[in-house]
């Protein structure tokens, strides 16, 4: 395929990278030496690593590409190049060649190893040149320390390799002046509205049907979309994305999350299709609150809470069914307690403990004097040290025996001597001596779990924490 | 602290150790055990039966929600940045119970979709190269070669191509190239339990394979899904798509569970209202374990049979030739017996007292028309119960008392006249027509094999009178509040207030009548059939409510116990030599005679926080060593050497660095 066309073809699917696209051609071009090494950097979903492979495929380039995420090791890395390498030589074969034989490429235990198998592969390879692909190699688990440098070498012992290292900044350790870079800038507001419009989502789920709409073809129909879902989009970016989650998935994460709420009077009939300035007036609450915003892993909004009645935002009655649903299963009343028990000796230092659970102090009093200590250093400017709220650290190893005795603290009455621990909130083995344990929960997941068996948390938690 | 091992052989010249006192004492009532143990199988598989019925019945419709969920996702098209489907199973709190649960879901996986179902725990998943490794395992069912274990390499690949190192998903993907399933369903059953970390990276390269294998993620969650979610970089959520599953929460399941074992109809043998209320209690306070509940129950019934010789009445098709004779004497010691006999002697029946004294056979002809008979009273007080608590649920009286209390209650002989009852049946008795409509709707297909009224003439009456009526609002008997009006009047500056009813038409009338005569049949049914049960004949063969051996087994007090048995060994070892003399003398307990970590023991209950060994030792050599007699001293000081570590092992002490040569107590004592 010629350049340009290959130049039209990635830029009708990834538009604005015409530059990228442009450099590649030109480093890549059949008439001149390729470069032993690039690099191409930039910040996630820039495009890097859709451009570079749709570029090498459509140029027919012989290449092998490697994911770094998917090797769990330095040495898994290296072998899957070899092999990744050997897949590809084979599939660009010539006709009557057989397969390459594989079996002295049997080990690559080290980047050494690795460097000889492309060697000796590429030697006996006819053709012209191989392209070896490493994406994501700066987030590559258990790295050997010189692997960026020893691959940059590469280029001078094997002369028909080319390495296209894709990283997300430019790499420092790669000592090797010269090597051409090739920068994927993020997308700014235009051009991520560009690349968005690609596939505008429809605002009807189903087409509405044509026998009772005669005049709304399908072409109308995908004109409107487009048309709404451009402005739709500016909003979302100007109001929401602009200040979080700027790159080009988070930003469309967020607009889908919000499309189909934002289009529900249109689908109910209340609004017409361009009805833009209208709908962004009834739909503003949308814009608002940060819900949208937050990767969540059930994303779908239950179907049975989800449409209030129509003008009515929608959006702070799914926040509050949430609240309400976050405990799920009520535990038995001394395996509360004890989990309230361990998650005090996690967050509080013990050297407090007398303070807060011994018997014969009057508990209100002391957790009084804590806190009104808290009030004036918070409220005298000049402090140095400004805490932070205990329940917003990590929580710290504590032994067994405090945990049972904070326990008999906050029970009153006679404590029976058998209760079960609902294990897995803390890891190792239960039955070591003097091992020492943390809570696996946080700090609201405890709050409803104290209030659940009339404990205010808070008030025992040293600083205290409102609400 | 620091100690070598040291063993020293010195064989007892003694024969043995000193007799413990038995705790049971031989018992001659062992007659007939293995038919007694023959009816305990029995009828416990028949419970077991319905255990597992009813918790099958409990997860179905969440089990098939996920087995939905998967398939689905492996029908149209994926976009290609959607995330993993994932499912996020809140399986509740009793970890015990998870295993089990997904064992069950796998199963039905595997059975309605086509997917492998491959199930990873926290503790197969300490890193991701191990997590992989054993997911691969899994599926592939491949056997592990330990050779080369750190290089992660087969043994046998030098002389062939280059392999995929063992934890490369390659192999999951060659697998599945060879076995073509649909979807490969990975379950993380502790999900919580695993590291973060090692999730995420999971996550991360089970998204990045997408496009080769078609993975579903479960993660099994005991809090709560939004807790589980908290946990996660919001960066991993991206990749996650997912839906949330909640099973059964297990205080509904123990529910279910207690009417169908306990208190439905056809039980031969009754777990009585003071154990069903300690079984009950104990989960709700303490344990929340469907295994735990079932097992408690079977404890019963085990002990039942096991230690009343008069159970052997529970079975089937029993015959005279069957009962031993030790039988027939335990049975005329029975307290119920006796009241029986006290009570005939009133009527001065003593013909039958006599033959029932003299004659086995007579015996054996009343006593088992007696236990069926009882059964049968049991029965209807179950049924009682059960349509007590319907009525209950159709009339939406409030509070709402599950079947357990109320038939907990019934079986205690409690029923009768408390507020419960009188207030339920008062509203029977206000019951608008459109209400008993409905309320008689809901008993179709009641079994009436132990409900004596007709409701279905009733129902009949009622369809009559309704059709007649002319007006569209419901009828109303005489008793409903809005028949009554209160009409104020001011008589002398005081203020009457008199109910004043209104006429009452001629169907109004009509359906009056019929609702007291419902009230007073249902009225008598209840008071006839929630007798006490602990009074009846034979009680003690047909109900087993002992609290003894059960609080010992599922409530046991080990801390209690050990130091009891260290403090005061005597107690235990019921011994002469230390015993006796000093259970005068309370101060003198301490005693050479007494085994070597109870005489530390004592020394370490009266010492500070921190010990010092070496005062430790001499105080231990002064009570246990020989003072004449040097050469014995290395056997004292191994003696104390063992008793050291010892108290260690129960955790009463521990090494400090506060100071050289000093022990630590632990805080344990007085929790
Ligand atoms: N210019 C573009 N036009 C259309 N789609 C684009 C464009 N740039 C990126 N995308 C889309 O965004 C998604 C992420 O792109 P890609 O994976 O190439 O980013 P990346 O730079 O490699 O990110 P990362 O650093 O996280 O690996 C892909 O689905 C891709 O199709
Ligand atoms: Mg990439």
């Amino acid at each position: 395929m010629l350049p340009d066309e290959i130049m039209q073809r990635i830029d009708r699917e990834f538009p604005c990278r015409e530059l990228q696209i442009r450099h590649l051609c030109a480093l890549f071009s059949p008439s001149l030496p390729a470069p032993s090494l690039l690099v191409a950097h930039g910040l996630t979903a820039t495009g890097k690593t859709s451009v570079i492979k749709t570029f090498l495929s459509l140029a027919e380039i012989p290449h092998a590409f490697i994911n770094s995420r998917e090797c769990i090791t330095g040495r898994h890395l290296l072998e899957r190049t070899t092999a990744a390498c050997l897949d590809a030589l084979d599939g660009h074969g010539g006709e009557g060649e057989g397969k390459i034989d594989r079996r002295p490429y049997a080990r690559t235990e080290n980047i050494n190893a690795l460097a000889m198998n492309l060697q000796r592969m590429l030697e006996n390879w006819g053709q012209a040149r191989l392209v070896l692909v490493l994406d994501g190699i700066d987030a590559q688990r258990e790295a050997p320390a010189t692997l960026l440098a020893a691959l940059a070498r590469f280029g001078e012992r094997i002369p028909s390799l080319s390495i296209i290292l894709i990283t997300t900044l430019p790499p420092t350790t790669l000592h090797k002046p010269g090597t051409p870079h090739l920068h994927f800038p993020a997308y700014t507001r235009s051009a991520l509205l560009q690349i968005l419009n690609l596939h505008p989502p429809t605002i009807f789920p189903e087409p509405p049907s044509l026998e009772q709409y005669p005049d709304y073809t399908p072409d109308l129909a995908a004109e409107d979309d487009a048309w709404l879902w451009n402005r739709f989009l500016g909003a979302v970016w100007d109001s929401l994305s602009k200040h979080t989650g700027r790159d080009l998935i988070s930003f469309r994460n967020t607009s889908m999350r919000l499309w189909r709420d934002f289009v529900r009077p249109i689908t109910d009939g209340t609004f017409g299709t361009r009805d833009f300035s209208r709908l962004m007036v009834n739909r503003r609450h949308l814009f608002q609150g940060e819900e949208a915003v937050l990767d969540r892993i059930i994303s779908a909004p239950d179907p049975n809470i989800a449409p209030s009645a129509n003008g009515l935002p929608s959006t702070p009655s799914t926040a509050l069914a949430r609240k309400t649903k976050t405990i799920q299963h009520d535990l038995p009343y001394y395996t509360t307690h004890l989990l309230i028990a361990a998650y005090l000796a996690s967050y509080n230092p013990s050297r407090t403990d007398p303070t807060y659970f011994m018997k014969h102090t009057d508990k209100r009093k002391n957790r009084r004097r804590v806190h009104t200590n808290n009030l004036t250093t918070a409220s005298t400017p000049n402090t140095k040290a400004r805490r932070i709220p205990r329940h917003l650290l990590t929580p710290s190893p504590f032994p067994l025996d405090r945990l049972l005795a904070i326990f008999r603290a906050l029970l009153e009455g006679p404590v029976p001597q058998v209760a079960d621990v609902a294990g897995g909130q803390a890891g190792g083995d239960v039955l070591e001596v003097g091992g020492r344990w943390r809570v696996g929960f946080g700090w609201e997941w405890v709050r409803g779990l104290g209030r659940g068996v009339g404990i205010e948390v808070g008030e025992y938690l040293v600083g205290g924490v409102e609400g | 602290m620091e100690h070598q091992r040291c063993y020293i052989y010195d064989p007892d010249q003694a024969d043995g150790r000193s007799a413990k006192r038995q705790r049971t004492a031989k018992l001659a009532s062992q007659a007939q055990l293995p038919a007694r143990l023959q009816t305990y199988h029995e009828l416990w598989s028949l419970q077991n039966q319905r255990i597992q019925a009813t918790l099958e019945e409990s997860e179905k419709v969440t089990q098939e929600n996920i087995a939905t969920f998967i398939r689905r996702t492996t029908e149209g098209v994926r976009d290609d940045l959607a995330g993993i489907p994932s499912g996020l199973i809140v399986a509740g709190p009793s970890i015990a119970s998870h295993g089990p649960f997904f064992d069950r879901l796998g199963r039905r996986i595997k059975n309605i979709t086509d997917s492998a179902y491959l199930v990873l725990t926290s503790g197969e998943s300490p890193n991701l190269k191990t997590l992989l490794k054993n997911l691969i395992k899994k599926a592939t069912s491949r056997v592990d070669d330990d050779d080369e274990e750190d290089l992660g390499r087969p043994s046998v690949s030098s002389r062939n191509a280059p392999k995929l190192l063992d934890f490369d998903l390659g192999h999951l993907q060659e697998w599945r190239n060879r076995n073509r399933v649909q979807s490969v369903v990975v379950v993380l059953q502790d999900s919580e339990a695993f590291d973060s970390g090692v999730l995420e990276q999971l996550v991360e390269l089970v998204y990045s394979w997408r496009d080769r294998l078609p993975f579903v993620l479960l993660f099994g969650i005991a809090t709560s899904a939004e807790s589980f979610e908290d946990r996660l970089s919001g960066r991993t959520t991206r990749y996650l798509e997912g839906q949330k599953f909640d099973v059964t929460q297990s205080d509904e399941i123990i529910e279910k569970l207690f009417s169908a074992i306990v208190a439905s109809t056809n039980v031969p043998l009754r777990i009585g209202p003071g154990l069903s209320r300690r079984i009950l209690e104990r989960q709700k306070d303490h344990v929340q374990n469907v295994q735990d509940f079932s097992d408690g129950l079977k404890y019963g019934y085990m002990s039942h049979f096991y230690a009343n010789c008069t159970s052997i009445f529970l079975k089937d098709g029993l015959s005279f030739e069957d009962v031993s004779p030790e039988i027939f004497e335990a049975v005329r010691n029975l307290p119920s017996f006796r009241i029986r006999v006290e009570m005939m002697l009133e009527k001065s029946e003593t013909n039958e007292i006599r033959s029932l004294l003299t004659s086995d056979q007579d015996l054996f002809q009343d006593t088992t028309a007696n236990v069926d008979q009882g059964k049968q009273i049991l029965y209807a007080l179950s049924s009682a119960a059960i349509v007590f608590a319907r009525l209950r649920h159709s009339l939406h009286v409030s509070p709402n008392v599950p079947l357990s209390s109320i038939w907990i209650r019934a079986a205690s002989g409690d029923m009768v006249g408390s507020p419960l009852l009188r207030e339920t049946m008062l509203s029977v008795k206000k019951l608008p027509s459109d209400k008993l409509d409905q309320l008689l709707t809901a008993f179709h297909g009641l079994d009436v094999t132990y409900f004596p009224i007709n409701l279905s003439a009733y129902h009949h009456e009622l369809t009559d009178l309704l059709k007649k009526s002319s007006s569209s609002t419901p009828l109303r008997t005489q008793h409903d509040v809005r028949n009554e009006s209160l009409r104020t009047t001011v008589v002398a500056q005081k203020v009457l207030l008199s109910k004043h009813k209104a006429n009452l038409s001629e169907e109004d009338n009509a359906y009056s009548d019929l609702v007291a005569r419902l009230h007073d049949e249902l009225d008598e049914y209840f008071s006839t059939t929630f007798i006490d049960p602990r009074a009846l004949y034979l009680s003690e063969v047909l109900i087993y409510d002992l609290k003894s051996p059960h609080t010992e087994v599922f409530q046991p007090k080990p801390r209690f116990a050990i130091e009891r048995a260290l403090a005061s060994p005597h107690d235990y070892l019921g011994c002469e030599c230390c015993g006796v003399d000093n259970e005068r003398a309370e101060d003198a307990s301490l005693a050479s005679t007494q085994p070597a970590t109870a005489i530390l023991y004592q020394l370490y209950l009266e010492s500070g926080a921190i010990i010092n060994v070496s005062d430790l030792w001499s105080a231990f050599n002064t009570i246990a060593g020989d003072a004449e007699d040097e050469n014995t001293e290395s056997k004292t000081m191994a003696l104390f050497q063992r008793s050291l570590a010892e108290l260690k092992y129960l955790g009463l002490i521990k090494p400090t660095k506060k100071k050289a040569d000093h022990i630590a107590k632990a805080m344990w004592r007085g929790l």
